[in-house]
């Protein structure tokens, strides 16, 4: 599994490094940043919920037959 | 004939339930309503359509331009034809402003944000109930955290409440009224702006200060002085009215808060589902303006009209939230609208959200027989407001 995160659209409120802060961080700017691009099956539950708490929809996961999104 | 158009914000058959017109309206995906200003506007009702309105870039926020509705007559509230609330302006000064506020920083403010609630309600404990919770812990507490994450001085924070009032006003305060409040808290912030120049210190005006400073355009002076007042205006009045609300709600409700002081872990979920319930007031905030024709369920908004994503429907909405009439603390799934969606996602969210849960848990744990001085339907809130406030809410134990 891939982790993507849309930088453009990305609001800063920093819910995902909370959520998964194995995968995501954020710059200087509270962008996000993918930490961990294919973290293991063990966080994705976590990936997921981060996904889904997310208020910019700006993160998502691809699997590994995906094509992979921006990172 | 024009068709009839109701009046919105709804008014509430009983202070601490949705409005009827969240069930009743839902059948339409967009109803046209009018506004306090007497201004029309397309009100967006299911949960999928107002979520997408919100990532929509055909929705500007800039209330400025010819032809926007007017929420009030009275108040410009966050229409200054010099700041542009749209991306990408908007997004370069949010990321400054999101620095301090974002939710691995709010988290280190955890033992600060205990220790105020602690003496705030060592205060309250030791006065002879009833009390009116607004003015021993809703109001203080946020007041004193945003005041000392933005860099106010304690001895100044009494004053704010009044510029907040005016702030929020819709019809209550003249417009002259209004702009005086205005005026004075723009000079306030002034004079403190040019202290902490001099002077900096660990806060949110000062880190704006320093990036202002470097010139090199992500923060112009107009800019830091118009987001240092916002931040302030914004800061407090909502956590306020969230939290006496969170009270008011968990003590009309004894089975719910029977469920949470056996199970303090459900916390986080009861808190969720008070934001669910929407107990501050409409969306009338949300106003967009739409740039383009949107279609929206089958109807055409045409472009230049007026829009409210419906935030207060969608939380209702049955699609999304297994029986959303039944108000329940236990609720898991409840990605509500309450902190919006997309670029103007509450920036606080995060440091709303520790408040409250540190608030009302200590306040539990605190008071164990914690109960309303009156009947749940006498409470009374104020409807000439952005927030629908509570005039006070009396409590006893």
């Amino acid at each position: 599994m891939y982790v993507t995160a849309n930088r453009d659209t990305c609001g800063g409120c920093g819910l995902c490094t909370v959520t998964a802060p194995e995968v995501f961080g954020q710059d200087d700017e509270c962008v996000v940043t993918i930490l961990l691009p294919r973290p293991g099956p063990e966080l994705l539950p976590r990936v997921r919920e981060a996904a889904e708490r997310c208020p910019t929809g700006s993160i998502g996961t691809a699997g590994d037959h995906a094509e992979k999104g921006p990172i | 004939m024009e068709p009839t158009r109701c009046p919105y914000p709804f008014r509430r058959a009983a202070p601490l339930d949705p409005p009827a017109e969240l069930q009743k309206l839902r059948a339409e995906p967009v109803v046209q309503v009018t506004l306090p200003s007497g201004d029309t506007a397309w009100l967006v009702t299911r949960y999928k359509d107002v979520r997408a309105l919100l990532a929509d870039p055909r929705l500007s926020r800039n209330l400025s331009r010819p032809g926007a509705a007017r929420i009030s007559k009275n108040n410009r509230l966050f229409q200054d034809p010099k700041m542009d609330p749209d991306p990408p302006e908007h997004t370069r000064i949010r990321r400054l402003v999101m620095r301090a506020l974002t939710a691995a920083r709010v988290e280190r403010l955890r033992p600060r944000v205990q220790q105020i609630t602690d003496e705030l309600i060592d205060r309250m404990a030791e006065r002879t109930p009833p009390v009116d919770l607004n003015e021993t812990l809703a109001f203080p507490l946020p007041i004193r955290v945003v005041c000392e994450l933005i860099g106010v001085p304690a001895e100044d924070q009494d004053r704010f409440r009044g510029w907040t009032q005016a702030f929020l006003s819709i019809s209550g305060l003249g417009s002259d009224e209004i702009e005086r409040s205005m005026a004075e808290l723009d000079q306030y912030m002034r004079a403190l702006i040019i202290a902490k120049r001099g002077e900096p210190g660990d806060d949110l005006i000062s880190a704006m200060i320093a990036v202002r400073d470097q010139e090199d355009g992500r923060l112009s002076e107009y800019e830091l002085h118009w987001w240092s007042r916002l931040l302030v205006l914004v800061g407090f009045e909502t956590t306020a009215v969230q939290l006496g609300a969170c009270v008011a709600m968990l003590l009309s409700r004894p089975d719910q808060l029977k469920l949470l002081r056996d199970d303090p872990g459900l916390m986080p979920h009861a808190i969720e589902e008070l934001l669910r319930w929407k107990l501050v007031g409409s969306s009338v905030t949300m106003l967009r303006y739409a740039t383009e024709d949107i279609e929206v369920g089958g109807v055409v908004i045409p472009a230049g009209s007026s829009v409210i994503p419906g935030a207060d429907f969608a939380n209702q909405d049955d699609t999304v939230f297994d029986r959303p009439e039944v108000f329940d603390i236990t609720r898991t799934d409840n990605p509500h609208l309450t902190f919006s969606a997309g670029v103007h996602f509450c920036a606080g969210s995060s440091l709303a959200r520790l408040e409250l849960e540190v608030a009302l848990s200590t306040l539990l744990r605190r008071f164990p027989g914690l109960s309303l001085a009156v009947a749940p339907h006498e409470i009374q809130r104020r409807a000439d407001k952005f927030l629908e406030n509570f005039v006070e809410i009396p409590v006893t134990w």
